[in-house]
């Protein structure tokens, strides 16, 4: 297989060196001493997938510390995908050139909804079949996990098993079961491993709907199989597993570094943000341990920089001290660190600051919403005080360009708000002309909303393309000079809204699209929307059902099965606060909001470093 | 103290492209605490310079980078780099330069190839031959000028064939960089063009890099 590809195949495609693994750090384990064999497959190209956390959480755990073993396997760029056809070339895991139909199971990262195309892609490359109900012994068991997958039921179809949660303690309980219960048939196998928390079997359930469309219940076909499917958390990052020695890819990756983790969860409680739900509490990771990390981390990759990752970095209660540190012992080797995402405010600026004096970075900062009152809506707890003082911190410490994130097509939204998005940018850039005698540069990217399950915005319509293109047209007709504007396509976030709040009936959708042609759907260079049009036609499916309907705080959803721990209740209450713009605290400083998840799984807010910034808010 | 290295790459990264290559010199350098020297500026970076791009798709036996440092023995530098290095990435020696040396890019002016041809060695003679003799051999520039001929008889050096049982290997040693740089996919152009199909090319490799001057091929390390 190696030989083949070297000689024959990866001379003729782009970038080969996507294929062909062997990097620093590579895990390859004796194939006949491991107990169950597992292919981690990222369903995007290998720049993309190598760059995300939670796939080398996983690949370190199950190779270092468990008897299984763990092999990648990435999406092949439509031109590498051509030469496999046409060549019978079968996709393969990079450690070992192992065809994946050879694997026992096979597992999924669902990081982003349209992503499901190139999962259809990658098993019918390797030669599986699609559907979980055409697949037999002699097949591995397909599985996945990842945010998209706490609304599992558009992909119930073709997944054997879906994880929910964190994989950490879950995917080892998994696999050690199938092992311990290899002797039974694939279908025993699964109904013994629904019986491990956060695992949830979709053939053990039997779905029913009403005569409008939506959902009229959920049974499980017998008591193997809970009522509800809780998702897993690991309650203290200290103790979890961190991987000391990343793989580190050869060709340029996004987010080319070494990564720390310092929490998990944010408890800002912005009322669109699904992560902030579903990876709650609040969980961080001692300085000590982050400093111990950063050493081991760059004495085995030799990364010229360093990221603290989070949902929202400089929210973790360490970080002034551990940038500090960080700076300070490693500055004048010229490694730098980066923060991934600002905080609107001038204690952020402070920190980037702090940063820059190793290497200069961009400096984004995301207030969502143009008006207080839509802030207030969305629970984006930031003033423009917040901002301008921000923008202030920044303009006069050198920065002569800054970056802001909005969203268009928020609930609530009335052309004021579009307005009070343009007066932003103008008074930002006005005071950076004061600041700066060079023109200064503000650009802002807006992202269309997309309601997604599990948050308090999960009963709100979306708005149409038809709005969101008038908006956007509105946002552009009023020109200023070196600010800069830049949409997401209306076009896709209706279609990842479609899936986030889908139900089963999607299965039957995705796969005609996929049958189709479509794949890659998350790269403008190969969505192809039209086509996934002609597809919900082909199943007499009506995609603006699941997005453009207000939904009824009693209607059933497909994903009320998955436990978050979150009461609905408490998304009902924040739905209703956002209607009348009433902001809900942090629950740091705030106390409990009680929203569930603290009582319920028995766990509690880990703040390590003593008491947060009070100014935070 | 400037140090001049000489490198090889194994078959198994014949992949990595010329900035690849650098990166994992300069991740090597990071883990191996080598007392590198930063450039200045807002975006610091490690004073290395790459020799000649090692094109995609082919290994090399002896490629070479520079590198501006605190002094440092070199036996300790090598020992220190094979130590963290991908397997199949070698430094197989390195030499201090004068800081007033003159740049790898600038020094470098030839390479030798090998090309293991599927094809019975007089075959290969014959048609090694035929090349030989030829005043002048026009071949479609791959370079940045597209659509231009360009005469590549000026830039071979020499071309030898080494028997290897049944088949044989072909040594060209072709000029690179000023005045006339001959391009590896030239070559594989020009070889076709006298019936040495690329399919029947099981394997190729770059041997080495040198400074010609005159007649005398050097190494870019034995050089003043």
């Amino acid at each position: 297989m190696k030989d083949k590809l070297f000689r024959d195949i990866l001379p003729r495609v782009a970038k080969p060196i996507r294929y062909v693994g062997g990097e620093l750090n590579v895990i390859k384990k004796d194939w006949d001493q491991c107990q169950v064999k597992m292919a981690l497959a990222f369903p995007d190209v290998y720049e993309i997938g190598m760059a995300h956390i939670g796939s080398k959480i996983l690949y370190g755990l199950v190779n270092e510390e468990s008897p299984h073993l763990l092999e990648r396997a990435f999406a092949p760029w439509p031109d590498m995908e051509q030469i496999m056809r046409e060549e019978g070339v079968e996709l393969y895991s990079l450690e070992s050139f192992t065809p994946l139909r050879r694997f026992d199971v096979i597992g999924f990262s669902l990081q982003y909804e349209l992503s499901i195309t190139n999962v259809l892609n990658m098993l019918d490359l390797a030669g599986i079949p699609l559907l979980a109900s055409q697949r037999g012994e002699e097949h591995p068991l397909i599985i996945g996990g990842g945010p998209v997958a706490f609304n599992p039921e558009p992909f119930a179809d073709f997944f054997d098993a879906l994880l929910i949660g964190e994989g950490e303690e879950l995917l080892l309980e998994f696999l050690s079961c199938l092992y311990n219960n290899r002797a039974l048939a694939r279908k025993d196998r699964l109904t013994r491993a629904a019986a491990i928390e956060g695992v949830y079997v979709p053939s053990g359930y039997q779905v029913e709907y009403k005569a409008d469309g939506s959902l009229a219940g959920m049974t499980p076909v017998s008591s193997a199989y809970p009522a509800r499917v809780r998702k897993r958390l690991v309650s203290d990052l200290d103790t979890a597993y961190y991987p000391d020695k990343p793989i580190v890819p050869y060709m340029e990756i996004v987010h080319d570094r070494a990564v720390l983790e310092v929490m998990r969860g944010c408890q800002r409680a912005c009322r669109f943000c699904h992560a902030g739900t579903v990876y709650r509490p609040v969980r961080e990771r001692s300085v000590a341990v982050l400093k111990r990390q950063a050493d081991t981390q760059l004495k085995n990759t030799g990364y010229d920089e360093i990221s603290l990752a989070s949902l929202s970095t400089l929210d973790y209660s360490g970080v002034s001290d551990l940038v500090k540190h960080l700076v300070k012992i490693y500055g004048d080797r010229g490694i730098g660190v980066s923060l991934p995402s600002l905080r609107v405010d001038a204690f952020s600026i402070d920190l980037a600051n702090e940063v820059q004096k190793v290497r200069k970075t961009t400096l984004t900062l995301a207030p969502e919403a143009g008006t207080q009152r839509l802030r207030d809506v969305i629970n984006k707890n930031v003033t423009e005080e917040d901002l301008f003082q921000a923008a202030e911190a920044a303009f006069s410490s050198g920065w002569n360009s800054i970056k802001l994130y909005f969203m268009i097509g928020l609930p609530t939204e009335t052309e004021a708000d579009l307005d009070g998005v343009l007066d932003l940018l103008a008074r930002v850039k006005a005071i950076g002309q004061r600041h700066s005698r060079r023109a200064i540069e503000v650009r802002a990217s807006l992202a269309c909303f997309v309601p997604k399950a599990h948050t308090p915005f999960q009963w709100r319509a979306q708005n149409s393309i038809a709005e969101l293109e008038a908006k956007r047209r509105y946002l552009t007709s009023r020109k200023m000079k070196n600010v800069k504007l830049s949409f997401h396509d209306s076009r896709t976030s209706m279609l990842e809204g479609v899936i986030a709040r889908g139900d089963r009936k999607l299965g039957e959708v995705i796969l005609t699209a996929w049958q189709m042609g479509c794949r890659f759907d998350g790269w403008s260079e190969y969505f192809d929307f039209d086509k996934w049009m002609e597809a919900f036609r082909k199943c007499d499916i009506d995609p603006e059902f699941y997005v453009y309907r207000q939904r009824d705080y009693l209607e059933l959803f497909p994903w009320d099965f998955i436990d978050t721990g979150v009461y609905k209740d408490y998304l009902v209450q924040e739905d209703q606060m956002a209607d009348a713009a009433i902001p809900t605290a942090d629950c740091r400083q705030a106390g409990c909001l009680d929203c569930g998840i603290c009582i319920d799984f028995g766990v509690s807010l880990d703040v390590k470093e003593g008491k947060v910034d009070a100014t935070a808010g | 103290m400037r140090l001049r290295a000489e490198y090889e790459v194994g078959p198994n990264h014949r992949f990595l492209a010329n900035l690849e290559m650098m990166h994992v010199m300069e991740r090597a350098l990071r883990r191996a605490g080598i007392p590198y020297h930063l450039s200045e500026g807002f975006n610091p970076h490690i004073r290395i310079s790459m020799g000649t791009v090692l094109p995609v798709g082919i290994w090399g036996k002896k490629e070479y980078f520079d590198l501006e440092m605190d002094p440092m023995d070199g036996a300790e530098f090598l020992r220190r780099m094979n130590q963290v290095l991908p397997p199949g990435i070698a430094i197989t020696a390195c030499r201090s330069l004068g800081m007033g040396a003159r740049a790898l890019m600038k020094s470098i002016n030839a390479a030798e190839y090998a090309f293991q041809v599927n094809q019975r060695p007089a075959e290969v003679e014959a048609a090694v031959q035929e090349i030989i003799s030829q005043e002048e051999i026009l071949v479609p520039s791959r370079g940045k000028k597209k659509n231009v001929n360009k005469n590549l008889r000026p830039g071979l050096f020499a071309l030898n064939v080494v028997p290897q049982g049944d088949i044989a290997v072909i040594k060209a040693l072709v000029s690179v960089n000023e005045p006339l740089n001959i391009r590896f996919d030239e070559l594989l152009d020009l070889l076709a063009k006298f019936g040495i199909s690329r399919e029947s090319i099981v394997e190729f490799w770059r041997e080495g890099n040198y400074i010609k001057q005159g007649e005398q091929l050097l190494s870019p390390l034995v050089t003043p």
